[in-house]
């Protein structure tokens, strides 16, 4: 039988009995499987919403699981359980085993805790704090949403936190233990203008941060800058069709890079050569002005990791350094399966699901110009000031990600919203087309989330002032 | 005979196992001290196998459980879920419930739904034979959709994946007001995501198939052939100059263009004046060959289903008859605020409160094949996939990325990419003019090929 040493325990006590964890290692190991690793998960969410001034719910979910993994080559079992109890666990384990087909004995196991770092600072876990300060920040969001502008009709204001507690241990002989704290304030509104008009504006922020983060990034200010947008974009005519140059207002623009390349760059779609970006390791796919960086090393940062979801520490990662490509994101599996290496990058939704490689912040590296030198040289174009989602082709490379509130340029200069803009781009090519960057850089406040094959997670997304020529705009107008 | 009477009798237990933990929540939340509760609990067992290149590369098996309870205490609303389902994890969230509805708003309009309006419609199918599904005929099935992909098209030789799968969900709902039901479902699926790859461009497209019944299922060799051929079809793929023209929508792209609608036709955002529909109830909004329903009864379809997240018995709501907006889709709360009555659409899960949801969403079908339709277009786009989300429903703007085939006098000309389709939903609604034969259940939204007259494509 497989024997499991284990190095002293920590402080806390761990979330599954670390014998246990042993026992499911051992079990999933069975059939002759290569690797095992035993994810359990606790999280506790509280949210709060407000509607039509009322605290229409507050609400809170406690979830917990185990999520067992084998694999052998490039085979994987998997399989899951909300029951606790050893036999449903064990049962659980046995069947991730099913993926190998044998009897083997792996052999025992030293587990050893993977020291980490500490990239989010969060004394107090947020699922501790009362609810009634989480109600306070919405309706105080909510209040400075509707007094900012008699125009405004309507507001949604919603906060949600998660506490999520995990621990990871595989046969390697990593064992490791994380809290991952995660909050975020959004309002979303409706201004009601002349002959029918709606426009609609939506601000918001959080992160892996301390409750007292809502004392400087303020519900008010929150609640006015979904109302200013809103307001802003009242009276605006159709966006321009067809090709033009557009200046990126820095932060949450960020979701550019996230779609053109980011996802691109993920191994499992390098590994398979299902990514246009597969067998491009050092060449140039963007301009010189372009240097894209996956950092899971931010402060507080939404996508930011002590440790993955596979157990292996948070990186900074360059991934294009002055428009050459320079490296893709690795989970375990796809680095073991190219002989490369793990650069934290594998995320889960939950113990539900099988990691698989993801972004964490992605973000532009500043250059030298002021955002007013970058407006002040265009003649004709788009200004976007803040943006929706957006979604992208990982083979073709096409990108789309929308507009929610954007001005004409006009010789230099900002003149009248526009409405219903949405830019759509081939991922390199858009890239070659970045033709000024600005020394602005800036990261979103903490709105994003991330979707792929059906598992979400929290994700950063960041840009400085950007100019880009000869990008597609999508919009009614000539 | 006595193994398969116990079988018989633990079957039986595990589903009314479901409604007592209901039943049990409820009671803990009357001693907690609410005035009103009612408890959602699910059970869930998937099981999927996904092969790359000839190999398994995945296997994935599991159950799952969950119960959410909501309360009304003295007119305020509090919600807490939880997957521990012992009694001191019961006791827990009952309590929780309870205190957390203190910090809520009194609002006279938090009300379970009771009397005739509980109760059952049709039961949608649950086929036994998925329940038993063999693993190594889920396997065999991949294998073989990806095997016929691989000899459609030379240049179709890298695969994202293929995959099979099943999914069996069980739910029981009880309330304080007399809610008290079970219901279930069957869900059997094969996708296969190839890529096609000539000339350094590479092409992905899929094509799918979920049944509540297996026989239903498509057969694995034809769900690879279709997404080959889509793989192989877009290679050249290339940009058209901006302009307008007719936009033809596959089934599936219909079917997401009414999705972008379904937002739009929902009671909460009508009853607050932010749907662009929201004052045209009664009116012509769309091209007389349009009509619309939310039919939670239809046979065979996917969201069919006994009683809705709230326990209100299951209906079919005309939403646009013949191009008139006839009604909107409504859950108890919001039924009530509007002075209307609940359409029997709470959606939920047993993690979120019950909120507004279509359930199947179907547009019926027109006479004309959609190969007609092609040949009678003289210049447009026929639409095969989209990026991004696409409709405002409080704007009534539609802009998304669409991928396709051009099509010149009738004739496929070329494959289309990087290009966007934009257009109001009022206009684009009223300017449909071709209505398919080809409606299809894959999906619970789902719509015929559809051709819009004219609307603006963005690309060079």
């Amino acid at each position: 039988m497989p024997k499991v040493v284990r190095k002293p325990a920590a402080a806390r006590g761990p979330l599954l009995a670390l014998p246990l964890v042993e026992k499911l290692l051992s079990a999933a190991m069975s059939r002759g499987a290569e690797f095992a690793e035993v994810y359990v998960e606790r999280s506790t969410t509280t949210a709060v919403s407000l509607d039509e001034e009322k605290v229409r719910s507050a609400q809170v979910g406690a979830v917990t699981g185990v999520g067992v993994r084998a694999i052998r080559g490039a085979q994987v079992g998997y399989a899951y359980s909300d029951d606790l109890d050893e036999a449903a666990l064990l049962r659980t384990a046995q069947t991730a085993a099913l993926i190998a087909e044998g009897n083997r004995d792996p052999g025992p196991v030293a587990l050893s805790r993977t020291p980490l770092p500490t990239y989010y600072q969060v004394k107090q876990p947020l699922a501790a704090i009362d609810v009634s300060r989480k109600i306070e920040l919405v309706r105080e969001a909510d209040a400075a949403a509707r007094a900012h502008d008699r125009r405004i009709k309507q507001v949604m204001a919603g906060y949600a936190d998660q506490t999520r507690e995990i621990l990871v241990a595989n046969t390697l002989g990593h064992l490791a233990e994380d809290r991952q704290d995660l909050c975020r304030l959004g309002v979303s509104c409706v201004a009601f203008g002349k002959g029918g008009e709606r426009r609609t504006g939506f601000y918001g922020g959080g992160g892996r941060v301390d409750f007292r983060f809502f004392e400087d990034f303020s519900p008010a200010q929150v609640g006015r800058e979904a109302a200013r947008q809103a307001v802003a974009t009242l009276g605006a005519v159709p966006a321009p069709a067809g090709p033009q140059t557009v200046v990126l207002a820095p932060g949450w623009s960020g979701i550019l890079l996230h779609e053109a390349v980011g996802h691109g760059l993920e191994a499992d779609f390098i590994r398979k050569g299902t990514s246009l970006f597969a067998g491009k390791l050092g060449e140039k796919v963007a301009s010189e002005l372009v240097t894209v960086i996956d950092d899971g090393t931010v402060a507080g940062g939404r996508g930011s990791l002590n440790v993955d979801d596979e157990g292996n520490p948070g990186e900074r990662k360059v991934l294009i350094e002055k428009g050459v490509l320079k490296g893709y994101l690795y989970d375990h599996l796809n680095a073991k399966l190219t002989g490369q290496r793990s650069t934290g990058s594998g995320r889960r939704q939950s113990f539900r699901h099988a990691p698989m490689p993801r972004m964490t912040n992605t973000y532009l590296a500043p250059g030298d110009q002021t955002p007013e030198e970058i407006l002040g040289g265009v003649r004709k174009g788009l200004y976007c000031r803040q943006f929706g989602g957006g979604q992208v082709d990982i083979s073709n490379g096409n990108f789309v990600f929308e507009i929610s509130e954007a001005y004409l340029i006009e010789q230099g200069e900002i003149t009248r919203p526009v409405k219903g803009a949405m830019l759509i781009g081939v991922g390199p090519e858009a890239l070659k087309n970045v033709s000024a960057v600005g020394s602005d850089a800036s990261l979103d406040p903490g709105l994003g989330t991330c979707g792929k094959d059906g598992q979400s997670v929290p994700v950063g997304v960041g840009l400085p002032t950007v100019r880009i020529d000869d990008v597609t705009v999508g919009g009614t107008g000539a | 005979m006595e193994a398969q009477v116990a079988s018989r009798k633990a079957r039986k237990e595990q589903g009314t196992g479901l409604l007592d933990i209901c039943e049990q929540l409820v009671a803990l939340a009357k001693k907690a001290g609410a005035s009103d509760s009612e408890a959602y609990a699910e059970r869930t067992r998937e099981s999927s196998v996904k092969v790359r290149e000839g190999n398994v590369e995945e296997l994935q098996q599991a159950t799952s459980k969950g119960v959410g309870l909501r309360v009304f205490s003295a007119g305020r609303l509090g919600f807490a879920y939880g997957t521990d389902f012992s009694k001191d994890g019961l006791r827990n969230l009952a309590q929780s419930a309870v205190s957390l509805a203190k910090g809520a708003a009194k609002d006279e309009f938090n009300e379970l739904p009771r009397g005739a309006q509980l109760g059952r419609g049709p039961e949608g199918a649950y086929d036994p034979a998925i329940e038993d599904i063999d693993p190594a005929w889920k396997l065999r099935a991949a294998h073989a959709a990806e095997q016929a992909a691989a000899k459609v098209d030379r240049r179709v030789r890298k695969f994202d994946g293929t995959g099979a799968g099943d999914y069996l969900a069980r739910s029981a709902i009880a309330s304080s007001r007399g809610a008290s039901g079970e219901s279930r479902a069957s869900y059997a699926y094969l996708y296969c995501s190839p890529v096609a790859e000539a000339d350094g461009q590479l092409q992905t497209a899929s094509w799918s198939d979920t049944r509540r019944r297996l026989v239903e299922l498509q057969a694995p060799e034809e769900i690879g052939r279709i997404a080959a051929q889509r793989a192989a079809r877009m290679l050249g793929a290339r940009k058209v100059k901006t302009q307008k023209a007719a936009i033809l929508f596959e089934p599936q792209q219909a079917a997401g263009f009414l999705a972008g609608l379904s937002g739009a036709v929902n009671g909460d955002l009508v009853y607050k004046k932010s749907s662009f529909l929201a004052k045209l109830l009664g009116r012509r909004i769309a091209s007389e060959q349009v009509t619309l329903v939310d039919d939670a009864t239809l046979d065979g379809g996917l969201a069919t289903r006994p009683f809705d997240g709230e326990g209100v018995v299951s209906q079919r709501t005309v939403v646009i008859e013949r191009g008139v907006l006839k009604n909107f889709l409504y859950d108890t709360y919001t039924a009530r605020k509007a002075g209307a009555r609940s359409t029997g659409n709470a959606a939920r899960g047993w993690s979120s409160l019950p909120h507004i949801g279509t359930s199947n969403f179907v547009m019926d079908r027109g006479t004309v094949s959609p190969g007609e339709i092609v040949r009678q277009t003289q210049r447009g786009l026929l639409v095969t996939a989209m990026l991004g989300s696409g409709a405002n429903p409080v704007t009534g703007e539609y802009s998304r990325g669409a991928n396709g085939l051009w099509i010149e006098d009738g004739q496929i000309a070329h494959a289309v990419q990087e290009v966007t389709v934009s257009g109001s939903l009022l206009d684009m609604l009223q300017a449909i003019d071709r209505v398919g034969d080809d409606l299809d259940l894959r999906s619970s939204t789902a719509a015929p090929t559809l051709r819009i007259a004219e609307a603006v494509i963005s690309g060079s």
